[in-house]
């Protein structure tokens, strides 16, 4: 016979909640320092509608925690606040600017008997600090990479300007924050190259040096194929903050007709060109409408005094991507385009096909692909080079990964064991399921192994991470 | 209610000499308090008054002695009794400790003797603590109506270096562990470095954001910096901070400051501190710890260096099985009523434990409680000449009743032997002191001082394995049918860990792997960490947990052996490593008593008779 608790009979289930944005705020201490004054201090509030006390009390706790903490090193004051709910990230963006993003811990809500409110239980340890401070200085990069320094807002239009750029960045970008799904590639903050015989990147490397003769206007070119970069121009820490837009919003926008694969027909509104597959991923999406603007996303990069402002256009053939960067004084024209998308086009669709051609040669070459034993993540701190095989792909919306948060979190604690000292070092770890976590590290490189064979033994999984490291690593020496 | 207080303290013409209420700002005013980053000094608005008038106020309820009795007739008192009492005791501390006459330290110390005599042991410890002043100033004390005052001792005037640091200098800040003690009214209660009255602003913030935390419906945990860790414990009406560079987790650190409240715990009891706190918000503990920084400080240099607070085991000295059975033998003949635990100490390392029957079927000795005594003893010089009779609380096991606790070295003047035997009955001291005589004589005669003088911990050699550098080896309740006090064995750490900056890393390793194999959220069963300067491996089973150090260049392979081998010679000495079968006896309780001396003697009585059928 069935016997039905009362539990299962009131259908009453746990519900557990991943973290989320609770409130995002830009600050500056010095401004409305009288008293009554102190909402002057407050450039962005997210959510908006807080009324304007709590926005003073959140903002007041944030300036007191800096503070009390200066007591004890004045020149590195609180990087994050544990609370029993959230957990709250300050970040000194700019002299006296200071970003904070508070997330809701995870929780579990356990319903209660009786018609009385559920208990809820935070889960207090689950957030790594590591992985959440990097999202908040990912945030201000981006921010930064289409509108320059907050100071530089502040000397155009003064506090008014800075507020209202806040305003329209923020409210868009932090809709597209997934903070359920961040992990250690965060941290990281990483550029996947895409692997390429000598021939073809000689190929591309000529196109690029082809196309900015031709077109003396551009400044900077970066190429990608497949969301992985080829060839880039830019300075490293501007091209990882761009590869990050381009990657996670940019392609993820224009990614369905790619989907339909190269052999689907020409969309309709290009439908008049039959020499090529390029198009426009910004400015115009058709040249031949009359009524196209020829306007181009504006980008800052740093340059050795400061910072340069550029036209992004970014032209996409197949798989094959180019980001050509102009300088911001030049309007750019019809002609202009024109010129570009007759040259650049039927280039980048060759190209496209050629490297594609290489890529299902080298896979052929490697074999059938089964299943491997492992997974792993590797990050290179000296080019930001970065390789996931647990991350099946990573948009926009959703980074699915193949593995088990809580391996994910193990991995992310053996990256702060790593950080904690400066030296070369290897970390082994069984977790409670059986899985076993290699962590390597040496030099500037970072390796983290999952694998999946529970019965293993510590030697043969030495054993096992070695014949990775030279299948995927021959040339990397990492400690044994 | 709290200016109640005030005009009834005013109408006993006692002042007091707190700052009123306002120490404690509210959550809205937080600004306010902001501002006090800038100034170092609080205002102390209200006056000191020296005045040695005492209208001591004779209450007229029956004998208490026991706590949580008292508790409840002192709930029934009218609240105005209360405070008044509250306040005497307080203004007879200060009278003895403002004169510097023998003769009135005496009619003082008797005072607070007599008030011990026939009432509840908060006055006790107040008398005890009023003692223990007199002590830190030098002055011997010398008794008549009690045995508390048969423990006469001298003790040099504190050193107090840390106590004047300049708290706004770099050396300040340098410190590896700050930890500071507080009341909720944002009072100033302990400093491990810098005078509270210096930090009293800096403590007034910390309570600040405790209390705004709070009243979002919050609660604070802890705060990160690139450098610091702080960490906020609030427990009843004290707040505990932690402020680390020591890169240590929150949790351990969190678990530190527990110990730290363990210990005024185990000096006040959990009732006196909250029954204080709810007469008298902005009450100022230190004048009743006043004279005990020093086992504060004692204890956190001690869990700074020493691992059975990381581990919550107990170290014992290694000891030939025959040796320790027969030192357990000559405690298990010297007992006396009332006598619950018998403990030989040498150099802070445990030499035997018995206990009374029943206490042990009830509860067994917690690590923690352990580790304070040994560190009350080891703190305090004071305890070197002579014997002590001291009132104790053993937090884990009962945070609000006392144990007497008799202390005595067995082998001055060396003072590495010693003698600790407790007592649930205060009025016990001759009867136990009788017990230390026995003992003295069975030891004498058994030659055990020059043995135990012999003993030494081990050398990691022993274990014959080349690689091996040093480990720490935890069973968990070993035999299997004793429910035992946790204990732990290590050997002593030697090259390359000879120096303190060395030994503190390797302790740093230590801790660092523990903490992540005993992570709240992910836990781990191995971890094999492989660095330039050492490898190590941490394990934990369901029969032990082990951590070992081994040279950097030890194969995986090599190491595997290395523990194999390891275990094995464990096994092998594990006679001579632990306490392996705790030994019990049982007293005949005495049925006078048995309505004095707290919760234990209650056991007593209701659990004798089951007991006495097994």
């Amino acid at each position: 016979m069935l016997m039905i608790s009362p539990r299962m009979a009131s259908g009453m289930q746990e519900k557990q909640y991943t973290p989320s944005l609770l409130n995002f705020f830009v600050y500056n201490p010095s401004f409305g320092q009288r008293e009554g004054e102190e909402e002057k201090k407050i450039l962005f509030y997210h959510p908006s509608d807080v009324e304007k006390n709590e926005k003073i009390r959140n903002v007041g706790l944030c300036e007191a925690i800096v503070q009390f903490t200066r007591t004890f090193c004045p020149t590195k004051p609180a990087k994050s606040l544990h609370t029993q709910k959230n957990r709250q990230f300050f970040f000194e963006a700019e002299d006296n600017f200071w970003i904070v993003m508070v997330v809701r811990n995870p929780m579990i809500e356990k319903p209660n008997k009786d018609g009385k409110p559920p208990t809820v239980e935070y889960q207090e340890e689950e957030i790594l600090d590591t992985v959440y401070g990097a999202v908040v200085r990912q945030c201000y990069s981006m921010y930064k990479l289409f509108n320059g320094t907050f100071g530089r807002a502040m000397e155009a239009g003064g506090v008014e300007l800075l507020i209202q750029k806040l305003e329209k960045f923020f409210y868009r970008y932090l809709q597209t924050l997934h903070l359920q799904s961040c992990d250690l590639l965060d941290v990281f903050g990483g550029i996947s190259f895409f692997p390429l015989d000598k021939m073809t990147y000689l190929k591309i490397q000529s196109f690029v040096n082809r196309v900015e003769e031709s077109l003396s206007l551009i400044k900077y070119t970066a190429f990608l194929y497949n969301d992985q970069l080829i060839w880039s121009g830019l300075e490293q820490d501007d091209m990882r903050i761009l590869y990050k837009y381009l990657t996670t919003s940019l392609f993820p926008r224009h990614s369905e007709p790619e989907l339909a694969g190269r052999d689907s027909p020409l969309r309709p509104e290009v439908a008049g060109n039959l020499l090529h597959y390029g198009r426009f991923l910004t400015g115009p999406t058709n040249l031949k409408d009359p009524e196209a603007k020829f306007r181009f996303p504006k980008i800052f990069v740093s340059t050795e005094d400061g910072y340069e402002e550029l036209h992004l256009i970014v032209y996409k053939a197949m798989s094959a991507a180019a980001c050509f960067m102009i300088s911001a004084s030049v309007e750019l024209t019809r002609d202009f385009c024109e010129q570009l998308d007759g040259l650049v086009g039927p280039q980048l669709t060759l190209l496209a096909s050629d490297i594609c051609e290489q890529f299902t040669v080298n896979r052929r070459i490697s074999g059938p692909e089964k299943e491997p034993q492992f997974k792993f993540i590797y990050f290179n701190h000296m080019n930001l080079a970065e390789k996931s095989t647990i991350h099946m792909r990573k948009t926009a919306s959703v980074c699915l990964t193949s593995v088990h948060p809580d391996l994910m979190k193990i991995l992310g604690d053996i990256n702060c064991d790593f950080a904690r000292v400066d030296e070369d070092e290897e970390i082994i770890v069984k977790a409670m399921t059986d899985y076993w976590v290699v962590g390597k590290k040496s030099d500037q490189r970072e390796l983290y192994v999952i694998l999946n064979q529970k019965n293993a033994n510590l030697i043969e999984v030495n054993e096992e991470v070695k014949r990775l490291c030279a299948t995927q690593f021959n040339n990397i020496f990492f400690l044994d | 209610m709290e200016r109640d207080n005030h005009q009834e303290g005013e109408a006993q013409g006692v002042k007091i000499c707190d700052p009123p209420c306002e120490s404690n700002p509210p959550a809205d005013t937080l600004a306010t308090s902001l501002s006090l980053l800038g100034n170092h000094m609080f205002p102390d608005p209200v006056e000191r008054n020296n005045s040695t008038t005492v209208n001591k106020q004779e209450l007229s309820n029956p004998i208490l002695s026991d706590v949580t009795e008292e508790e409840k007739s002192v709930d029934a008192e009218p609240q105005s009794n209360q405070v008044t009492k509250l306040e005497a005791e307080e203004a007879e501390i200060s009278e003895c400790q403002n004169n510097a006459s023998s003769q009135t330290l005496d009619e003082g110390t008797e005072d607070a003797a007599t008030d011990n005599d026939r009432s509840d042991s908060g006055e006790f410890v107040v008398a005890m603590l009023a003692k223990a002043k007199l002590e830190e100033q030098g002055i011997g004390v010398k008794g008549r109506s009690s045995p508390l005052l048969e423990a006469g001792i001298q003790e040099s005037p504190a050193f107090m270096s840390h106590r004047d640091e300049d708290v706004t200098a770099e050396s300040w800040r340098q410190h590896r562990k700050h930890v500071f003690v507080l009341s909720e009214a944002g009072k100033p209660i302990y400093s491990r470095y810098g005078s509270e009255e210096a930090l009293s602003s800096t403590m007034g913030v910390m309570m600040a954001l405790v209390s705004f935390v709070q009243s979002g419906d919050n609660i604070i945990r802890s705060v990160y910096s690139a450098e610091h860790t702080v960490v906020f414990l609030q427990k009843g009406p004290l707040v505990l901070v932690c402020v680390s560079n020591s890169r240590q987790t929150e949790q351990q650190l969190r678990g530190e400051l527990l110990y730290v409240y363990y210990q005024i715990i185990s000096m006040l009891t959990q009732a006196s501190i909250s029954r204080i706190f709810e007469h008298k918000k902005n009450y100022d503990l230190r004048r009743l710890l006043a004279g005990s920084e020093k086992i504060l400080d004692g204890l956190l240099n001690l869990v700074d260096s020493d691992p059975s607070f990381l581990l919550a085991a107990v170290h014992c000295l290694p000891l030939a099985s025959s040796l320790r059975d027969s030192l357990s033998q000559i405690l298990l003949k010297a007992i006396t009523p009332n006598l619950v635990f018998s403990i030989l100490i040498a150099n802070n390392q445990l030499l035997t434990i018995v206990q009374e029957k029943t206490v042990i079927e009830d509860a067994r000795l917690e690590p923690a409680d352990v580790h304070l005594l040994l560190n009350l003893i080891g703190a305090s010089s004071a305890f070197q000449a002579g014997e002590i009779w001291t009132p104790i609380c053993l937090p884990l096991f009962n945070p609000d009743c006392y144990f007497y606790a008799y202390i005595s070295y067995l082998d001055p003047p060396e003072c590495t032997v010693c003698l600790l035997l407790l007592s649930t009955d205060k009025e016990a001291f001759y009867a136990v002191a009788e017990c230390k005589r026995k003992i003295e004589e069975a030891m004498t005669a058994q030659n055990s001082l020059s043995l135990i003088a012999k003993v030494q911990s081990y050398s990691v050699s022993q274990v014959g394995v080349s690689d091996l550098r040093h480990f720490m080896y935890k069973p968990f309740d070993v035999p299997d049918n004793y429910r035992q006090l946790t204990q732990f064995t290590s050997p002593e750490m030697e090259a390359p860990y000879s120096s303190e900056e060395e030994k503190m890393r390797l302790l740093d390793l230590y801790r660092y792997m523990h903490s992540r194999i005993h992570s709240t959220s992910r836990p781990l069963k191995l971890i094999y960490h492989v660095a330039e300067r050492e490898t190590l491996l941490a394990w934990v089973t369901s029969k032990f947990e082990l951590y070992t150090c081994f040279s950097p260049l030890v194969t995986k392979a090599c190491a595997i052996t290395a523990i194999t081998k390891l275990l094995r010679w464990i096994k092998k000495e594990e006679d001579r490593l632990f306490i392996r079968y705790p030994q019990k006896y049982s007293t005949t309780p005495n049925p006078s008593k048995s309505s004095r001396g707290g919760k234990s003697d209650q056991q007593d009585s209701t659990e004798n008779g089951f007991l006495s059928l097994l």
